[in-house]
């Protein structure tokens, strides 16, 4: 054993054990030291997002998804409050026999149902009955049962229901639209998600924090406001409707336009849904007027025509031979439905000859026919840019056979959508000018193009009208009181499985006026009616032309141009000035 | 000392002042939140007065009320008068 002789020693001796004392308290210095850098530097925004998930609870502001409204402000969809009733097992205490009678009530439960949901002690949060409306949940929280709670959530209403279905669209379980301009305009529909602060206390209750950088206001969404005229839509759809079911047909279809604008003032289609329902789902919550494609038939005559008329090629007064119904060409057989012999050019449209258009159109080349077609818009999307528009079909000229090119001429070969088909008669309304059409009020509109010069516009519009006004014309029924209207039918047969259906039809009529300043145009297609109860285009098509018309021009106050001078005189109440007769 | 008196005092000031306004933020900020809450109730009930609105001012129960309650009819072809300027 070291015997320690002084002070001094003692202090030498320790020197050894201080340094080792001294080294350690360095070393955990240095290790203490260490950690803090390690922590504030490097696991800083760790630590920082655990504190605050410990002590915040972030919560999202739902906005406003926006309203859609037609082109006068009529709601087509709102997002509206409802309520999911819920109840706590465990702490659900009726005061009296009445108060669970008024419950069930409410809820419209018997009883025994509601004992059943709330069987079960440990559930602490039973949902009795969701989309509730606020006015039942008022009187539901007004009888301050205890356990019994609401939770608020929002869901999508649409009060015109089938008419405007497909237009509008709807959205799905999570708020996100499905169809139509739900889907088109979700973006502009949902806003912003809005986000709050909130800190957890004790009890893990959610409290207010004073901060006022922990808020962020949700941006509720845009409203959308569409060029749809609720009234014109449902008088389309209700005589659609009429139309469809009275010729026991599969489906029908309508567009109108305003001719001098382009906005789509109804796009309707029956059978229709109901967005507010379940189960949306099959065949027909399409918008067949923009996704369902059909060869267009005789409603493309005036077109190859238009075409032979610019190149003047014919004029109105060239005389055909139509024959005797049947027109042999390239080894097939082209017919009418009546023989019609030698007719001038004018009469081919009136009587809608196949014979006659397609003896037209032998004198225009491929290239010049398909070029035409395209300028008129076929082929391609219309621009509306609605969700699951097609562009229809029409092949390259060059891959045209002699038959395909006559087949063309008068609708045949090719296939267009009812939506294209509306838009190309616009050119017959607006002297010569093809108008871009549009959907959403207030988007930029398009300028429109040159197809047809203004003389064989007006010659056109001539040859369209014969058609309703003129005896033999096939569509007297389009006919529309007090105004002259021109249009054409179309009546084809259904390709199916490769080959065309001996007894399947789809009617077409595609119309504008009034035709001294026409202001809409309307295309309507029936698919398949039943055959023994008319199937031609304007047996079909014609009086929901002539009843939707009738309706626009008086909702819309356009003056009468068709009344005929005896009519009037015949009337004691007139004020007329006979010399602008 | 004396300057470091004053500078005491002016320390507790501070820190008194700065509690007191947090305090009046969190007072603000939780009024500011029964605001929104209002805000959004409102508009609830807008909404929900909206569609009302709406279903009351329908063509069919404008037509349905100008033809019951009115005795209003679409003039036929007689009752027309015609206007040409």
């Amino acid at each position: 054993m070291i015997k320690i002789k002084s002070r001094k020693e003692y202090f030498e001796l320790s020197k050894t054990r201080r340094r080792i004392v001294l080294l350690v308290m360095l070393a955990m210095f240095i290790a203490l030291f260490a950690q803090a850098i390690k922590l504030a530097a490097f696991e800083k925004n760790k630590l920082q997002k655990e504190s605050r998930q410990r002590q915040h609870r972030e919560l999202d502001l739902f906005p406003y998804r926006g309203k859609i409204l037609d082109r006068n402000g009529s709601l087509l969809a709102e997002s509206t409050p409802v309520y999911s009733i819920i109840g706590d097992a465990a702490r659900i205490n009726f005061e009296n026999k009445e108060q669970k009678k008024q419950l069930a009530h409410l809820l419209k439960f018997r009883i025994a149902d509601l004992d059943k949901k709330l069987q079960n002690k440990k559930r602490r949060a039973v949902r009795l009955k969701k989309n509730i409306t606020p006015g039942i949940k008022i009187k539901i929280m007004k009888l301050k049962i205890e356990g019994i709670s609401a939770n608020k959530v929002y869901k999508r209403f649409y009060p015109e229901n089938g008419p405007v279905a497909h237009v509008v669209g709807f959205t799905g379980s999570n708020g996100i639209g499905q169809e139509g301009i739900e889907m088109l305009m979700n973006k502009a529909l949902a806003g912003e998600k809005g986000k709050k602060i909130n800190l957890i206390d004790g009890k893990r209750n959610p409290r207010v924090i004073g901060e006022f950088q922990s808020i962020k206001l949700p941006k509720d969404g845009e409203d959308i406001k569409l060029t749809i005229d609720l009234r014109l839509q449902n008088e389309a759809y209700n005589a659609l409707k009429k139309a469809v079911e009275k010729h026991e047909a599969l489906s029908g279809s309508a567009v109108l336009l305003n001719a001098k604008t382009g906005e789509v003032l109804a796009m309707t289609n029956y059978p229709s849904f109901n967005p507010n329902g379940y189960n949306k789902a099959g065949d027909f919550i399409r918008n067949r007027s923009v996704t369902d494609v059909f060869e267009p038939g005789s409603t493309m005559k005036p077109l190859s025509l238009a075409a032979a008329l610019e190149k003047n090629i014919v004029n109105i007064n060239t005389l055909i031979d139509t024959g005797k119904g049947a027109y042999k060409y390239e080894g097939k057989y082209i017919r009418d439905t009546h023989p019609h012999g030698v007719i001038p050019v004018k009469e081919v449209i009136k009587v809608s000859s196949n014979i006659g258009s397609a003896k037209i159109s032998e004198k225009i080349s491929s290239i010049n026919l398909a070029a035409m077609y395209k300028r008129f818009g076929f082929g391609k999307k219309t621009g509306i840019n609605f969700p699951g528009e097609v562009s229809g079909v029409l092949r390259k000229h060059t891959k045209w056979k002699k038959i395909d090119h006559a087949h063309v001429s008068y609708g045949y070969g090719m296939n267009t959508t009812l939506i294209q088909s509306a838009q190309a008669y616009t050119v017959f309304a607006n002297e010569g000018k093809l108008k871009p059409i549009s959907l959403i009020k207030g988007k930029d509109q398009k300028i429109s193009k040159r197809v047809l010069s203004p003389r064989t516009t007006k010659d056109m519009l001539a040859m369209l009208e014969s058609v309703i006004n003129d005896e033999g014309g096939t569509a007297p029924l389009a006919k529309v009181y007090g105004y002259r209207v021109a249009g054409k039918t179309g009546t084809t047969r259904k390709y199916m499985n490769g080959e065309y259906a001996k007894d399947k039809y789809i009617g077409t009529f595609v119309g504008l006026g009034p035709v001294s300043n026409p202001r809409f145009v309307m295309a309507i297609m029936i698919d398949e009616p039943l055959v023994k109860k008319g199937y031609s285009g304007g047996t079909l098509a014609g009086p929901v032309f002539s009843k939707v018309m009738s309706k626009a021009f008086e909702w819309y106050s356009l003056e009468a141009d068709g009344l005929e001078l005896e009519e009037i005189e015949n009337k004691k109440e007139v004020y007329a000035d006979k010399t602008k007769l | 000392m004396k300057l470091n008196l004053i500078l005491f005092v002016v320390l507790i000031i501070c820190a008194l002042t700065t509690v007191n306004f947090k305090h009046l933020t969190r007072n603000n900020y939780a009024k500011l939140d029964e605001e929104n809450k209002k805000t959004l109730d409102l508009k609830d009930q807008q909404t929900v007065l909206r569609i009302e609105e709406s279903a009351e001012s329908r063509i069919e129960m404008i037509e349905k009320t100008a033809k019951h309650k009115l005795n209003m009819h679409i003039p036929n072809k007689k009752e027309r008068k015609v206007i040409i300027r």
